[in-house]
């Protein structure tokens, strides 16, 4: 089995699937990271990615147009992330139980519409799905052209949104501000600088991401919608952004370990290697306890994360 | 900020008066309703045909009303399980997962003393089940207790987890059905099936026992110095503890009583409704008791008259989807909005609008 693995075509092969599966996770991540450097903790991640990726196969379905049915997915996710943000910036309902809220809509939601929009639901159409586009010169280098530069737009997007969230969090004014509403937004407050307007950006901006994420299961890979198929992704992005410490490239890390796992479950599944498939799907849940455990501290946390702000 | 210009600003109220929070509550459940009715319509359904429709398969027969319950039961259950760790402020959103290990750890106790008197099989289903979702949630509690994890985080990801151990064990595991081909296990012994309440009806002995636990907790909470515990985490965990109470201690106990309380209702499911092990028997009463729990206030006879109104619906909608074409998966989906639009209306009430000088 480990000569089997370590064949170079296979290791390509699984390192282009991590690159591949690493796309919905990263782009719903970094759109967390960013809601939760102002305060704000999307526990609704799952259901938005979930109804986006819906939204997505039935835009995608209906107007025939692959890129209509990712814009749709960025409505929903945009959408959803609005009820969200109303729910806890303006009313202050406690986050955890709104993002509940928010993955039950999700999942009863796009199940019924599911239903609803064709009779008989085990069997719904499939769709076409983005080709990959391998990038001209960059793919032809050995080894790292197939791994890095033979993928989708969407995935090119999500890898070019690491360092352009980076630029933005640590470089820019607005960057600046973001983080000192999940720090400090008193300070924020006093210089007449409106707290509530950047949560709100920040968690809409997230909702645009996760929308795009779930967009990519479906248009992206999938080319048809199954309920429950986020399977679990929602819930990992925020594992990942709190074993990434709320930063960009350690983000982008963790997000490429977690996405290894899955890729290489998938490749040893497809070897017929004699491990029970389960234990393998269940590596990421369990890598994410023990991620969590082993590291203890959480350390880069904004100071204010998951505590609503009252103007007094 | 437009308001604010407009000269008007949105304040916390010091105190909430009742009738301001039920006019804010019951505005919130008709606005649910409305958009219900909104999406009967955009499948091409009369609302009022499909609310009947509703009604009537709910509790429209003494045997619908029966079923009802016996929908209800699972959820008494898993609300209980979720009122009492959110009352500590715990936020244990694992129920989901520990009503599988409750009904898998039962499983494998019962099927060792399968053959045996009733009298010996049901109190080990019991307890099993207890045990079972007890240490799984107790799992999540330790996690936190020993190595911060949070318990949001870990509780999700044992759901996951569980659902995989219980495929592995079932497909073409050690309790697969000889022959079968479902991923299920054979029917269990009869000795371990909970009895029938009433006959010609499906209400089994985990209802009763289902108003027992809500009693049980509903003492525990008020009348325990388990319960003050409670109630003082849920205030104040760093208080407790400088009171010279293991917080620890209080957290890993919440949460094996919340756990245990989600076990019977994998249990009271597998022996009581399916007589048999498998996912589709066990899945998202964890999540449904969430709502239950909320929507009963996290009080225990809140929760009944929560999980009723839930298994009437769940109940119902099979009925109406036979009636009206509508997908009973619907349900789902008004639960969903049902919570949404409660939780705003519960806390619009708590604000004001204040006139701010211009």
């Amino acid at each position: 089995m480990i000569a089997e693995l370590l064949e170079t075509s296979i290791i390509i092969s699984v390192l282009a699937a991590t690159v591949r599966i690493a796309t919905p996770i990263l782009l719903a991540a970094l759109g967390e990271m960013i809601a939760e450097r102002s305060g704000v903790y999307n526990m609704g991640l799952e259901g938005t990615m979930l109804m986006s990726a819906f939204t997505a196969y039935i835009g995608a379905y209906y107007t025939g147009s692959l890129w209509l049915g990712v814009v749709i997915a960025m409505i929903t996710g945009g959408l959803m992330s609005l009820i969200f943000a109303f729910m806890v910036i303006t009313l202050k309902v406690e986050q955890i139980v709104t993002g509940l809220a928010l993955n039950l809509l999700g999942s009863g939601l796009s199940i019924f519409w599911l239903r609803a929009a064709f009779a008989n639901a085990g069997q719904t159409p499939t769709i076409p799905f983005f080709d990959t586009v391998p990038l001209p010169l960059l793919s032809d280098i050995p080894f790292l052209g197939p791994i890095l530069f033979d993928q989708k737009l969407l995935t090119y997007l999500a890898f070019l949104m690491v360092p352009a969230a980076w630029y933005f969090l640590f470089r820019t004014r607005y960057g600046l501000e973001l983080r000192c509403v999940g720090e400090n937004p008193k300070a924020l407050d006093i210089k007449g600088l409106n707290v509530a307007a950047r949560q709100y950006a920040a968690v809409v901006f997230g909702g645009l991401m996760a929308g795009l994420g779930g967009a990519f299961l479906t248009v992206g890979s999938a080319a048809r919608f199954v309920p429950e198929m986020t399977n679990g992704r929602g819930w990992l992005a925020i594992v990942i952004v709190i074993a990434g410490m709320w930063r960009p490239v350690p983000v982008l890390l963790a997000t490429i370990a977690f996405s290894f796992l899955d890729a290489l479950q998938l490749q040893i599944q497809g070897i017929g290697v004699a491990i029970p498939y389960q234990l393998l799907l269940a590596m990421p849940y369990i890598c994410a306890i023990l991620a969590l455990a082993i590291r203890r501290s959480h350390s880069g946390a904004p100071a204010m994360l998951g505590i609503p702000y009252w103007r007094k | 900020m437009t308001l604010e210009k407009l000269g008007y600003r949105i304040e916390p109220r010091a105190e909430t008066s009742g009738p301001a929070r039920a006019v804010a509550v019951s505005g919130a459940l008709a606005a649910s309703l409305v958009l219900c009715g909104l999406l009967f319509l955009a499948v091409g359904v009369s609302p009022v045909t499909a609310f009947q429709s509703l009604v009537q398969g709910a509790f429209g027969t003494w045997r619908a009303a029966t079923e009802t319950l016996v929908k209800a039961t699972p959820l008494i259950f898993t609300g209980l399980a979720t009122a009492v760790a959110f009352r500590a402020r715990l936020w244990n959103i694992g129920v989901e997962g520990q009503v599988f290990a409750g009904a898998m750890f039962a499983y494998w106790c019962q099927s060792a003393i399968a053959g045996t008197s009733p009298w010996i099989q049901l109190p080990v289903i019991v307890l099993g089940a207890m045990v079972g979702g007890g240490l799984y949630a107790g799992v999540a509690g330790l996690l936190k207790t020993r190595f911060r994890v949070d318990e949001v985080i870990s509780t999700v990801m044992l759901n996951y987890i569980i659902v995989y151990m219980l495929s592995l064990l079932l497909l073409k595991g050690p309790w697969s059905e000889a022959g079968g081909f479902f991923e299920q296990t054979a029917k269990v012994d009869a000795g371990a099936i909970l009895p029938i309440l009433f006959d010609k009806t499906r209400l089994h002995l985990g209802f009763l026992l289902a108003l027992i636990a809500a009693a049980l907790v509903y003492l525990m909470i008020k009348r325990s110095p388990v319960g003050y515990e409670i109630r003082a985490a849920g205030s104040n965990l760093r208080a407790l503890e400088v009171q010279g109470t293991n917080s620890r201690r209080v957290v890993l106990m919440v949460m094996f009583i919340s756990g245990a309380l989600a076990g019977l209702a994998g249990m009271s499911e597998v022996y009581g409704v399916h007589y048999r092990l498998k996912a589709g028997a066990l899945t998202s009463y964890g999540y449904t008791g969430i709502i239950v729990a909320i929507l009963g206030l996290l009080n225990p006879w809140g929760v009944v008259i929560a999980a009723i109104l839930f298994g009437a619906l769940v109940n119902g909608a099979t009925f109406m989807q036979i009636k009206t074409g509508v997908p009973s998966a619907l349900i789902y989906a008004i639960e969903a909005i049902l919570l949404l639009f409660y939780l705003a209306g519960w806390a619009a009430s708590s604000f004001k609008l204040k006139r701010i000088k211009p």
